[in-house]
């Protein structure tokens, strides 16, 4: 190998700092302290920002949506009960406050839909944005008010033979001079279930025997049109006059159960005879009408022994779309008020009215006035005073309102405005929760750091009866407070305390085992700490970010504990809680979905955000977890 | 082993014995509330309470002082009345405890259906509970392991990203909201699915339909609950040390991950299967009452509406040793499924 040889002259060397003294530069980055980077990293975290936001805006309304919104939640106004969301003008076909409805019975008589409650004809006619009916009617073998035609299905009720049944009109009267005649159409249709075409017959009953009849057709399975002139039948049979029934006999027979229809049956005389009235009451053009009239004690009954029904009635269908706030609040119905209230309104200055010209002097001077026009009026016998008129105006002027109500998410089964009870519900629940959980966390600490700090036989006793009290199914727990101390608002948060604070304090007492074994605790004690020093000025505040965001995680599980309450009928009386509503709506699921499914959507939210939040504030707070991003 | 099983089950039964004991007492301080029905009925009742010995009858032979506000007074015959009187609580729970061992006695209820043993409606009732309870289990827990290993395998992937969204979602919405969703969807919507439980006499094609709300609302929170933990779990297994050790000796990923991998990260999700199998039973409740399924759930409720304290108790007594027989099981089974962990070992 070549050798080298180096050589150091004094001069190579020259001194780095011969004049100056050297001192620390000053860091360039900025000094951060815990909070603010766990801050910063939370902000990393973007579903955690905008789930705390959501949370934000969550909150805000639910403090002053209450407070702000003039509608009332706490009396009840059935009238107003159901009323769609409306944020857009109606017809719009979205979010408008109309309500669509498929395969609904079509009123014929007022072409309207046959709707439950009863609303007038020209108030629900104005409220209809559109309405389709179906031109083909459906046949049916039930009597519905609104269905017309079909046949009277008059059917025995035993296979037993000699069990004739029958179908009888109430007495009627005959003569001979006045021309009175019967038509009846008989149809041979068959499909009345499990049943068949049978033998009948038509006669009049003027005697109490069975002897005391005068045969207008005899038993036979002759379905053909019966038209017979009574005049002459009772002339034939030498009578002059006769006081009868009409019967219709169904002969009975083993095989099957038997029936006849009949479409039609009417009775007619001359201009002459005296009880033109009675015979129209017995006679019947639409079956449907006749079944519908039959609890109608009037000479228009016909009694039967055997089963009287309708087949193939007519009933029409129809789809419609209906503003319910028109229906609601519209135009429409006759409102009687009294001679003060209207006196009132023309001190006001709303209107003008002159009792003794009557209805039509009524004018209207002001859009406050709760009536549009005067339909009648009442006088007082007496003194001739007016005492009350009967009016005609918008239905939300007489229910007190200045304009046509609007409400976003729609009404509840009580009229009021979800909107406004979702965010007072939500007001009480997060309050409950917020309540619960600080409580829990109080006690959790105390029993956790009393619990992980000495450890030993102390944890163990206090740990088993931790356990004892945890393995208590948490409805028990709650069911038995509630029975037995009532309940209201207090005693929910002491049986919720009851249920939770068993997590925050095992929370609490990990995080105490994970911290008093460090060096820094020994150097503490050693230094001659006390253990209240080293439990609240060394370990819990290290300990603390994350049972903290264990309650955060916490209060979206005390919500969720309150709303299956709830929906368990045990739910918090005397205030609006977001549970009790959730499951008041529940029973509307299938008629009024929008009820529950705002509710129910607002719901799934604050869970969502309360759940981000939290991961997100365990993730920042996490040590472990730091420089990792 | 054996003898930590004995000392397990021991443990479990003393705790049992103390919670049943503290309800049963809290149970009988509710307001006393008179079962329904005539005279007849009642004097059968309290006739049966007596003979099982939760309430006294005034006995005319031994008797005569008068102990105070009786329960019930039969209608006179004979010329004498039966007086029946409360009798202390640990009395009545002593003669609970007794007629369930001596003669399998659970009591009756009181105003529910009168008269008829607890242990006939329970019976009657549990059946579907535990089989609603079975067939989520079964569906929840592979699907829920399954997705989790699959998220952890496919880890900050758009796959992995895509069903910790959907796990979020899923843990975070009440099963109530779901139950509403789905009914209002698949049942008056679309009309696909039946909107309450099929009676007993419905067709099968029916009845198999009406578990499938029933079913997806328990899995849908337990699947995701299972994908979650399954994930931490297996991510933290796959960077750790003896995986790569597994790597480098020359095991192939898959050989890696289905040996050393899964079988470790198993062990710390027990617990939340557990959890998750007594919670389904409880959680029910709510489903039981809103599908109507004639469950242990609904008639918990309906017994707490109609102060049938009495069944309440069973309902309650029953709930409460399954979550702790389960317990002790997955207790057990945490040996099995680790070796390291000696169960009972000394340290």
């Amino acid at each position: 190998m070549e050798k080298r040889n180096i050589e150091f002259k004094p001069n190579d060397f020259e001194l780095v700092n011969a004049t100056a003294k050297i001192f620390d530069t000053k860091l360039d980055t900025k000094p951060t302290t815990f909070m603010k980077d766990a801050i910063r990293r939370f902000c990393k975290n973007k579903s955690s920002v905008a789930a705390a936001l959501i949370l934000g805006i969550l909150i805000l309304m639910s403090i002053f949506v209450p407070i702000l919104s003039p509608h009332d939640i706490d009396t009840v106004k059935t009238p107003e009960k159901f009323l769609e969301p409306k944020l857009f003008e109606a017809g719009t076909g979205f979010w408008d406050g109309t309500r669509e409805k498929q395969h609904i019975v079509y009123d014929t008589v007022n072409e309207v839909p046959a709707l439950s409650e009863k609303y007038s004809v020209d108030n629900l006619k104005a409220s209809l944005v559109s309405l389709t009916v179906n031109p083909e009617p459906e046949l049916v073998d039930n009597a519905n008010p609104y269905g017309q035609g079909g046949f009277i299905v008059l059917a025995t009720d035993s296979k037993v033979p000699g069990r004739d049944v029958y179908m009888s009109s109430k007495r009627l009267s005959f003569n001979v001079k006045d021309k009175y005649r019967l038509h009846v159409v008989f149809s041979n249709e068959e499909g009345v279930a499990d049943s068949r075409l049978g033998e009948y017959r038509v006669y009049l009953k003027y005697g109490d025997t069975d002897e005391d009849i005068l045969v207008l057709r005899d038993f036979s399975r002759d379905y053909s049109e019966l038209d017979v002139d009574l005049s002459a039948a009772l002339e034939a049979a030498g009578l002059n006059s006769l006081n009868a029934q009409l019967y219709f006999d169904v002969k009975s027979s083993a095989d099957a159960y038997q029936y006849v229809l009949i479409e039609r049956c009417s009775f007619t005389a001359a201009e002459s005879a005296s009880n033109l009235e009675l015979l129209e009451e017995a006679s019947f053009e639409d079956a449907t009408a006749m079944i519908n009239n039959a609890d109608v004690s009037s000479q228009g009954y016909w009694s039967c022994t055997g089963r009287k029904g309708i087949h193939n009635s007519k009933l029409y269908y129809c789809d419609y779309v209906i503003d319910t706030y028109m229906l609601v609040y519209g135009n429409g119905d006759l409102v009687r008020y009294s001679a003060t209230d209207l006196q009132s309104w023309i001190e006001k200055g709303w209107c003008s009215y002159d009792h003794k010209v009557g209805p039509e002097s009524f004018q209207r001077l002001s859009d406050e006035c709760p009536i549009d026009e005067v339909v009648s009026q009442e006088i007082t016998g007496v003194t001739k005073k007016l005492s009350a008129i009967t009016a005609r105006g918008w239905n939300y002027r007489a229910l007190g309102y200045k304009e046509m109500p609007k409400y976003l998410f729609g009404t509840d089964a009580s009229g009021h405005d979800l909107f406004k009870k979702l965010f007072s519900g939500l007001l009480t629940s997060l309050f409950l929760a917020v309540v619960v959980t600080a409580i829990c966390f109080i006690i959790g600490i105390i029993w956790g750091s009393i619990s992980g700090y000495y450890g030993g036989l102390t944890d163990l006793l206090m740990e088993r009866f931790c356990e004892l009290l945890g393995r208590i199914p948490w409805i028990v727990m709650m069911t038995l407070f509630i029975l037995h101390f009532g309940n209201n608002l207090g005693v929910f948060v002491v049986a919720l305390v009851a249920v939770d604070w068993i997590y925050t304090a095992s929370v609490a007492r990990v995080q105490f085992y994970r911290f008093k074994g460090r060096e820094y605790v020994l150097a503490s004690r050693t230094l001659g700490a006390k253990d209240k020093r080293l439990i609240f000025k060394h370990i819990l505040p290290n300990g603390i970010g994350t049972i903290i965001t264990n309650c955060v995680l916490d209060i979206a599980g005390v919500i969720g504990l309150e709303a299956q309450l709830a929906y368990l009928n045990l739910g918090l009386q005397g205030s609006h809680s977001f549970g009790v509503m959730l499951s008041e709506n529940q029973a509307n699921l299938s008629v009024y979905p929008f009820t529950i499914i705002v509710p129910s959507v607002v719901m799934a939210l604050i869970m969502i955000a309360l759940n981000l939040f939290g991961n997100g504030l365990r993730d920042a707070f996490n040590p472990s977890l730091k420089g990792s991003d | 082993m054996g003898k930590y099983i004995l000392k397990r089950l021991g443990l479990g039964f003393i705790t049992l014995f103390l919670i049943l004991s503290i309800t049963f007492i809290l149970v009988k301080m509710l307001p006393y509330a008179r079962p329904i029905g005539g005279d007849q009925q009642q004097i059968a009742y309290f006739e049966k309470q007596y003979s099982l010995g939760y309430v006294y009858r005034f006995d005319y032979a031994k008797d005569e002082a008068e102990f105070g506000e009786p329960l019930y007074v039969s209608p006179v015959q004979n010329g004498k009345a039966n007086y029946y009187y409360n009798i202390p609580a640990l009395k009545q729970y002593a003669n609970w405890v007794k007629n369930i061992v001596t003669k399998w006695d659970w009591g009756y209820s009181k105003s529910y259906q009168p008269n008829v043993s607890a242990s006939v409606i329970i019976r009657s009732r549990i059946w579907v509970s535990l089989r609603l309870s079975l067939i989520a289990s079964i569906i929840s827990i592979p699907f829920g392991i399954l997705l989790g290993i699959w998220a952890a395998l496919k880890k900050n992937t758009a796959t992995d990203h895509t069903i910790s969204v959907l796990v979020m979602v899923g843990i975070s919405i009440p099963s109530f909201i779901l139950i509403t969703f789905l009914l209002r969807i698949f049942a008056y919507k679309l009309g696909w699915l039946p909107s309450t439980w099929p009676t007993d006499s419905a067709a099968f094609g029916t009845k198999f339909k009406g578990y499938i709300i029933p079913v997806v609302s328990l899995c849908f929170g337990r699947i995701c609950s299972y994908c979650r933990s399954v994930r931490a779990e297996l991510c933290e297994v796959l960077a750790s040390e003896y995986l790569l050790l597994a790597r480098t000796k020359g095991l192939t990923r898959r050989q890696a991950i289905v040996r050393h991998a899964l079988k470790n990260a198993m062990v710390p999700i027990f617990p939340s299967i557990l959890a998750a199998f007594i919670a389904i039973f409880t959680g029910s409740m709510i489903l039981e009452t809103l599908y109507s399924i004639p469950g242990l759930g609904r008639l918990y409720l309906s017994a707490i509406t109609l102060k049938d304290w009495d069944l309440m108790f069973v309902d309650m007594a029953i709930t409460t040793a399954y979550g702790m027989i389960c317990g002790i099981f997955l207790d057990l089974s945490y040996g099995w499924i680790d070796p390291r962990i000696r169960m009972g070992a000394k340290k």
